[in-house]
């Protein structure tokens, strides 16, 4: 009985099924609906923020004339400088903070073996005790 | 012409002595067919680091930043001059630089080293080597003797 049943079925259906399909193209109203709950393209809302050192983000250039600025990424304990793992810097700005701070000692602007004992107050940028990476000093 | 900065440090003079040197300094320039874009005063204040010029330790300096534009071939000739004079204790001369905007690559940096590029590299380039820790020797490859010690 039950097969029977699904071949009639099938047999009314099939012959029916052509009518709403012209229909479809008649009515504007159940194209709408359709529209509403299909997929929106839009971009990943879940997307985290590229995040930049600070340098890059407030656009500084180093310079060897600044050295106020440079003896931030010195150690007040031994002068020496921090690396790109404690300054949190990306790479090519690390290398200019190195080089300028290289002129900077050398044209006498700034100590190799200490930190100007002025700038010692000055805010910190970064934590020299968290660094990205384990360091061993 | 490329542009230089020329850092200068002074010794300690009376104001109307400073002015007479730093006039010397620019002439200097000029002969030699340069121009000077700007001069910076820094100021005068206690050196890092005390220095030995002409004979004398000098512990305090008047900072100076010469901007300037002059033949490449000029410069050492330039030194040369300033190192004689008695005023100037100390210079360099460095190539002035231009502010480039590169975009910040800390977040490529900070990824896991399987998603670096410079990681990846170096695999790729290790693939194409010899890996010193499996490399077994062939007895078979024609000596007659193990060429290493057991």
């Amino acid at each position: 009985m039950a097969l029977l049943k699904t071949i009639l079925t099938r047999h009314f259906l099939y012959t029916p099924r052509i009518v709403p399909t012209i229909t479809r193209f008649t009515s504007t109203e159940s194209n709408v609906v359709a529209d509403e709950d299909a997929p929106v393209d839009m971009q990943n809302p879940f997307k985290k923020e590229q995040r930049q050192c600070i340098l890059c983000q407030l656009k500084i250039t180093p310079d060897y004339k600044n050295y106020r600025l440079l003896s931030q990424f010195q150690s007040p304990y031994s002068g020496r400088i921090y690396g790109r793992h404690i300054t949190g810097l990306c790479k090519t700005k690390q290398l200019q903070v190195e080089a300028e701070i290289r002129k900077a000692q050398n044209c006498a602007y700034m100590p190799y073996f200490y930190k100007d004992k002025t700038f010692l107050k000055d805010p910190k940028l970064f934590d020299p005790e968290n660094p990205i990476r384990s360091h061993r000093f | 012409m490329p542009t230089y900065e020329l850092a200068l440090m002074l010794r300690t003079m009376p104001k109307a002595e400073l002015k007479t040197t730093l006039k010397r300094v620019s002439h200097h320039i000029f002969s030699r067919g340069g121009i000077i874009r700007n001069i910076e005063n820094l100021g005068f204040r206690a050196m890092p680091y005390k220095t030995s010029a002409h004979g004398v330790v000098h512990r305090e300096a008047n900072y100076f930043v010469f901007k300037i534009d002059t033949p490449t071939r000029v410069v050492a000739d330039l030194k040369e001059e300033y190192g004689r004079d008695v005023d100037i204790i100390r210079q360099r001369v460095y190539k002035a630089t231009e502010e480039t905007n590169t975009n910040c690559t800390l977040e490529k940096e900070l990824l896991p080293p399987a998603y670096r590029k410079e990681v990846q590299n170096m695999i790729e380039e290790g693939k194409t080597q010899v890996n010193k820790f499996t490399y077994k020797f062939n007895y078979n490859s024609g000596l007659d003797y193990y060429p290493f010690q057991k």
